[in-house]
């Protein structure tokens, strides 16, 4: 089977957060519950302070600490593909696998809203606009089809209680053609099976393809041009890998980049 | 054999009122509102604050009713017999503490009666959690069955095996923490050890305002107890808090000495006026107490260290706990630095629900059974 992965070449990325609009769309994540997520950071002081961005979709690690720690293995290394996937029918909220993340790619929403409502600034809280139904946590109109929920693969409006995030987009990853090296959205035969964050990246940016299979692009773009992984230390291995060679933003290597506020 | 002496109906009766009036309005208020709002309730985020003062309670108390426990073990299962008149009100008193600490974790799960089959059904044997669970759910088993025996000394595999589980809970308990290697604040293996120590200091702690609470004052204490509380005790009280400051001196040394990420927090902690409450009048002010010949004998302040102990460690565990989420994980500019967090009225009533609930049921107890007698039968 193969071994999913992204490479994202920050030379390439333009901080533009088209992925994490379409993924928003995509997956009918609330306002703030970016499973795909641009990171903005200042660096240095005036007057050679620098913006710098940081793309960060979940990494669907190769050993996750999250799926270690999950007491009811809710969350789970997916043999058929590697994707690391939360089963809403199994996750008790505990949120153990949100304190074991280091990437911090995880969301449980049944807390006050990141935007809207009394403390997440202008607008309402849209889960009251659009109150769930007792099987989803909130039920918007334009939500995707009943038919393409999958709870036991986190796929969908997530019930209550329970922690989300990003899926690779399982539901369309898991549907391409078997021996596939490369989920390319140039090819009219694929595009539907490309994640909506590499679809809809307008500078191109992003690459995604079976990391185990040498002739694949993302192996040879990994092997040629250097590829590294976020907090490599904490050995999660993430399957996504950044490209980082020129004079364009890099791969943080502390949280110390973080603005101070 | 029995050492039943009743003294402070008085302040027993007020115990009792008050606890199961904070039961009662504590639960009813977060009921209400976990109901009206869920989680938002709770003023924990996914910004990087997941656990909050929920958890903080329920650790407190499931690691002080470790300490009680161990305490009980002194005499039940290694037969130090200076103890065997504390034993049973111990083991009682860890049974509500150990109660009052699951109705908080219960109440924050998002799905509480699901982790009740979900954890032991699916053999997560790579989660401390998985192992904490199972550790606990047999210590409540081993403390119901010790405790129905009434004032018989239970067997010496009963006893062993108390013993033991009360020693995995309180190590499972550090270790949820302890192997996190990446929250470097939380991280490491002595972590477990602290969890032990502190829950043993707590232990002492309770076990001190629960017999005060019982007896009211040394002139009512049946001989045996009063030997206790004007001997060993005080001296073991002494030396763990002794340990515990310890140890909180030797992981703030090394947190602001550290440049590893994450350890900045540990400047945030000493600056607060919580951090010196914690150290100086709850652990250090206690130790002087219990360190002078002269008082360490005196009721009024072996019930003046406990309670400033066990205020301290509830700050302890809370500068723990809240301390190793306040850096956020990779948020970007939009996130601050440290991540402010101050517990919701929901999550104190939370918190005055589990506090009640371990009142109410010690002293509910010690109305009904005989929590002074000594255990009977051979070690």
């Amino acid at each position: 089977m193969a071994k999913w992965g992204m490479v994202i070449d920050l030379d390439k990325c333009t901080g533009c957060q088209a992925c994490t609009t379409a993924c928003a769309m995509e997956n009918n994540r609330l306002p703030g519950e970016n499973w795909q997520d641009v990171l903005f950071y200042t660096e240095g002081t005036y007057p050679s302070a620098q913006l710098k961005w940081f793309p960060r979709p979940c990494f669907h690690c190769e050993d996750p600490s999250c799926v270690h720690v999950c007491p009811t293995k809710a969350t789970y290394k997916d043999p058929n593909g590697g994707f690391v996937l939360i089963d809403w029918n199994k996750c008790i909220g505990c949120k153990y696998c949100m304190i074991a993340c280091p990437y911090g790619v995880r969301f449980y929403t049944d807390e006050k809203p990141v935007v809207g409502g009394p403390t997440g600034g202008p607008g309402p809280d849209i889960r009251e606009v659009f109150p769930g139904d007792g099987k989803r946590s909130w039920n918007p109109p334009w939500r995707a089809p009943d038919a393409r929920d999958d709870w036991v693969h986190g796929v969908g409006i997530q019930p209550k209680g329970v922690v989300s995030k990003c899926t690779f987009c399982y539901h369309k990853v898991s549907k391409a053609p078997p021996g596939t090296p490369d989920l390319d959205e140039d090819d009219p035969a694929l595009k539907e099976y490309v994640p909506a964050c590499v679809r809809t990246c307008p500078p191109k940016a992003r690459y995604f393809g079976d990391l185990d299979n040498p002739e694949s692009r993302v192996s040879k773009l990994i092997a040629d041009k250097r590829g590294v992984r976020l907090k490599d230390e904490t050995g999660n291995k993430p399957q996504v890998y950044y490209l980082s060679g020129g004079a364009g933003p890099a791969v943080p290597s502390t949280r110390e980049t973080v603005k101070k506020t | 054999m029995t050492t039943m002496t009743k003294s402070p109906v008085g302040l027993a009766n007020t115990v009792l009122v008050a606890s199961l009036a904070g039961l009662v309005i504590g639960l009813a208020i977060v009921l209400i509102n976990l109901g009206a709002q869920g989680h938002a309730a709770f003023n924990t985020t996914s910004l990087g604050l997941m656990w909050g003062l929920p958890i903080v309670t329920y650790d407190y108390f499931v690691v002080t009713s470790t300490g009680l426990t161990l305490i009980a073990c002194l005499s039940l299962t290694f037969g130090v017999r200076d103890f065997d008149p504390v034993a049973r009100r111990c083991l009682w008193l860890a049974l509500a503490t150990l109660l009052g600490g699951v109705v908080s974790l219960m109440l924050e799960l998002g799905h509480p009666l699901r982790s009740l089959y979900a954890i032991p059904l699916n053999l997560q044997t790579d989660s401390p959690l998985f192992w904490k669970m199972l550790f606990m759910t047999a210590y409540g088993v081993l403390l119901l069955v010790a405790l129905a025996r009434g004032g018989s000394r239970p067997g010496w595999g009963l006893a062993i095996a108390l013993f033991a589980a009360a020693l995995g809970v309180a190590l499972l308990a550090g270790s949820v923490f302890g192997m996190m290697a990446m929250r470097p604040m939380r991280y490491g293996g002595e972590v477990p050890l602290a969890f032990l120590a502190e829950g043993l200091t707590g232990g002492l702690a309770f076990a001190v305002l629960g017999t005060y609470l019982a007896y009211g004052g040394q002139a009512s204490m049946p001989e045996g107890v009063k030997r206790l509380m004007t001997g060993a005790l005080p001296k073991v009280f002494a030396l763990m808090i002794a340990i515990t400051a310890a140890m909180v001196a030797s992981r703030t040394v090394t947190g602001l000495w550290s440049n590893l990420d994450g350890l900045q927090v540990w400047e945030k902690i000493v600056a607060s006026p919580l951090y010196h409450l914690h150290l100086w009048a709850g652990l250090v002010l206690p130790l002087v107490l219990m360190l002078l010949p002269s008082q360490r004998t005196d009721g009024t302040l072996q019930v003046t260290a406990a309670l400033l102990v066990a205020v301290a460690l509830f700050i302890g565990r809370y500068e723990f706990v809240i301390g190793g989420q306040l850096v956020p994980l990779f948020k970007g500019s939009w996130a601050p630095a440290f991540i402010d967090y101050a517990p919701s009225f929901t999550e104190w009533m939370l918190a005055l629900t589990s506090l009640s609930l371990a009142a109410l049921l010690y002293t509910a107890g010690d109305k009904i059974l005989d929590l002074g007698a000594l255990p009977q039968g051979e070690d």
